[in-house]
């Protein structure tokens, strides 16, 4: 009896110094540590792609910021159907959106994050951007004129480029901090020299060239479609901070004010094939308080690329949509009065 | 315990609100393209324009009278289709295809192909590969 | 009389040996009017290895007015901007000072430059018929984009790539050092392969937009346009610039450009922006938009 109380105990005792030295499950191993270059700054070159069908916003009845596994398959399975392109239901308007079918998608756009969370933001806690803040009256006479332009431009009808989005215009894409995800082309280049580190989004070909030694931003006077940009280290985090908007509208995510906006973004190379991006945006003039998103970014297959996306050079839909437009109020519609489409999939 | 029903509502709302984001909106194809004006036709793919933002596909349409028209099928970047492998020469010259889609608003000879079908029944860029469309035979 | 003589042959001689001394030295014994490069500078050595070549570079040249000689011009309207968009002077920067086009292909140069200042898209098949692609603020393709008049900067890391962003429409190229196939696709800025010969920077460019041009004299190139550039760094603030070009749609031999590329050495200098889309717009798309008196 005593020698299996004392094997009893045996076994005990070597369960339970197997787990106090082995991670329990769910806990992270040792904490990765991100190699450096050889002038000593993290190493966060190479190229990361951000697709996820992940939600910036978390869907207002979910209570829960972090689903378990049988949830998250659920979730990423309705995100997947609802954000699909490939299905033929919904009639003939649906279906001439949809002819830009899945083919032409980023298929990791419809995985969620591998962190299960139900929304991109994580802060506030309610995973949703905070209310906004009325727009002063000559902004809003601005945006009002906007989007003016924006619902002709929809109905087909634009007046005039300027009618169009500064995507659709090819001035600016997804380089406008802060990078959200999108349908396509969601892969950002990032290269490193002593001093510098610099990402380049694929869309539209620029590089943000961000100087970590110090020197102060631009004088306030000069002002640039992607701002400003200045950067330091914070242990292994790279911390980004941007300025000198343009005064231009309809540049910043959801018409932000570019007076008094501010975003700070962190990089942390967090797994050898995994960055942490994180932003934080702020501006009293459109939000009533700050938040925070984060997104994953994940190293692509070396064998793939970023490759140029030249949106100017060859934007014949500008075109397009002007010429279709005169054409189409010779004929005398207007914005008001379109002919519908038929309706119940009627071909 | 909470459904995984409310979940898959609510989210298709949201989703529709998260797509309506003004700035980072890629045009829609309904701006350019006319749901009344459904297209269907067979032709022969002539060239395929490797071009930002969007790549066209040039078809050869003979008419029941014999003459042959060009039409422009509008598609995606190209930046995406080299990710999937295809190369400048997937889209062989001389592929017979039929086009399925909706004309441009302005009446002009372009389109956007909903679906791009060979002959046979296979289809070419719909959603993801492994239709064994040409270009899958390299 | 023999005084006489001998004060004429001083002076003479003494005009000969002012002669002599105003004529240019020979050989070694000539003193250097201006400053040359050190033959035996070494480049500093970046965290690859090789030359460092970080840093922001641009070209003193005015190749982009015209690759070959070239007397000062003026602007496109000078009786609306007088001297302001006029052209400055320069001399070729192409070794033999000509390109060697063939004959028959000057007929586009000729009308490439006649042509340089018109626009019409109203065709998509014709888009890029007409206009130096420059002036509709299109991506300007290699070399041209190393000789426009302003700053592009180098980042060299650790990573197989290589980047160089140009201030130019926000124009950039990724200089691969592991690609050894052909172009997947042309690109306007075309696909470029860099390995190290010594401590030169060798940069193969293939895969170009036939669209470019190589100036605003509407000098230009076929789809089979390749370019072998060389980066050689000749002092700390100075690399040189060599070019090899070569397409035999359009030219009986390759041929090359060369030139210095000069640090800016302004405190805190960076690229700015110049991002000229908005500026083409009413050029481009002006003649399509909704005419003013119309009802709506």
């Amino acid at each position: 009896m005593r020698n299996r109380v004392r094997s009893s105990i045996a076994v005990l005792a070597a369960v339970l110094a197997v787990g106090l030295f082995v991670p329990a499950a769910g806990q992270a191993p040792k904490k990765y540590v991100a190699p450096k270059t050889p002038w000593g700054d993290p190493d966060l070159q190479g190229v990361w792609n951000d697709a996820t069908s992940t939600p910036l916003q978390r869907p207002s009845n979910v209570g829960t910021g972090v689903l378990n596994d049988e949830e998250a398959e659920e979730f990423q399975k309705s995100l997947a159907h609802d954000l699909s392109r490939d299905r033929r239901d919904g009639g003939n308007a649906a279906d001439v959106n949809r002819a830009y079918n899945e083919h032409w998608m980023d298929a990791r756009r419809l995985k969620i994050t591998a962190d299960k969370r139900t929304s991109l933001i994580v802060d506030p806690a309610d995973g949703r951007i905070p209310p906004l803040v009325q727009a002063s009256p000559e902004r809003q006479k601005i945006q009002a004129a906007r989007a003016a332009g924006a619902q002709r431009f929809a109905a087909g009808l634009p007046d005039h480029y300027t009618d169009m989005s500064w995507p659709v215009r090819c001035v600016v894409r997804t380089d406008v901090p802060p990078y959200l995800p999108t349908i396509y082309n969601n892969d950002f280049q990032i290269f490193q020299s002593p001093g510098y580190v610099a990402i380049g989004p694929e869309m539209i070909h620029s590089a943000r060239i961000i100087p970590v030694d110090g020197r102060p931003h631009l004088n306030k006077g000069l002002r640039q479609w992607l701002g400003d940009t200045r950067g330091h280290w914070e242990g292994s985090t790279l911390v980004v901070e941007t300025t000198n908007f343009r005064a231009d509208e309809g540049v910043l995510f959801q018409n932000a004010n570019p007076a008094t906006f501010t975003i700070t973004e962190r990089f942390t190379r967090v797994a050898a094939d995994s960055i942490n991006y994180e932003f934080t945006v702020a501006d009293p003039s459109t939000w009533t308080k700050p938040w925070t998103a984060l997104i994953p970014w994940t190293k692509i297959d070396p064998a793939e690329q970023m490759y140029e996306y030249a949106c100017h050079e060859d934007n014949f839909d500008i075109v397009h949509f002007l010429t279709g437009a005169r054409l189409r109020e010779k004929n005398g519609e207007t914005v008001g009065q379109q002919r519908p489409a038929p309706a119940g999939g009627e071909r | 315990m909470r459904t995984i029903q409310s979940l898959v509502v609510v989210s298709v709302a949201l989703i529709v609100l998260a797509l309506a984001a003004p700035a980072r909106a890629h045009h829609a194809f309904n701006a350019e393209f006319d749901a009344n004006k459904p297209i269907k036709f067979k032709g022969v793919v002539t060239k395929m324009l490797w071009v930002n933002p969007h790549a066209w596909i040039y078809v050869d349409v003979k008419k029941p009278d014999g003459t042959v028209e060009e039409w422009m099928i509008e598609t995606g970047t190209p930046n995406t289709l080299l990710r999937r492998g295809l190369t400048k020469e997937s889209l062989q010259k001389g592929t017979e295809i039929v086009v399925d889609g909706y004309q441009s608003k302005d009446g002009s000879r372009r389109a956007n192909g909903r679906d791009l079908t060979l002959p046979n029944g296979q289809t070419l860029f719909l959603g993801s590969s492994g239709t064994g469309a040409p270009y899958e035979k390299k | 009389m023999q005084v006489r003589r001998t004060i004429a042959f001083a002076g003479v001689a003494g005009v000969m040996a002012l002669i002599w001394l105003a004529m240019p030295l020979s050989g070694q014994q000539r003193p250097s009017a201006t400053p040359q490069f050190a033959s035996t500078f070494r480049a500093q050595r970046a965290a690859d290895g090789h030359p460092d070549l970080n840093g922001i570079w641009q070209a003193m040249v005015t190749a982009n007015w015209d690759l070959q000689d070239h007397d000062a011009q003026p602007g496109p309207h000078p009786e609306l901007s007088g001297a302001y968009a006029s052209g400055p002077a320069g001399q070729s920067i192409v070794e033999g000072g000509e390109i060697p086009y063939k004959p028959q292909a000057l007929a586009k140069k000729k009308s490439n430059f006649e042509n340089r200042l018109r626009v019409d898209v109203s065709n998509d098949k014709t888009w890029h018929d007409l206009g130096d692609p420059e002036m509709k603020c299109y991506m300007p393709g290699v070399p041209r984009a190393n000789y426009m008049p302003f700053p592009f900067q180098i980042v060299q890391g650790t990573s197989p790539y290589i980047l160089f962003a140009y201030e130019f429409t926000s124009a950039t190229r990724i200089v691969r050092m592991d690609w050894k196939q052909d172009a997947p696709t042309d690109s306007w800025m075309g696909w470029s392969r860099g390995r190290w010969e010594g401590d030169t920077l060798v940069v193969d460019v293939t895969g170009q937009r036939e669209e470019t041009w190589f100036d605003r004299a509407g000098d230009y190139h076929s789809d089979a346009l390749h370019v072998v550039e060389r980066y050689t760094a000749a002092s700390p603030f100075h690399i040189l610039y060599e070019a090899t070009i070569e397409d035999p749609n359009v030219f009986t031999r390759p041929w090359k450009i060369s030139f210095p590329l000069y640090r800016r050495m302004e405190k805190n200098v960076q690229l700015l922006e110049f991002k000229c889309v908005p500026f083409t717009e009413q050029l481009l798309f002006g003649k399509f938009i909704k005419p003013r008196d119309s009802a709506r």
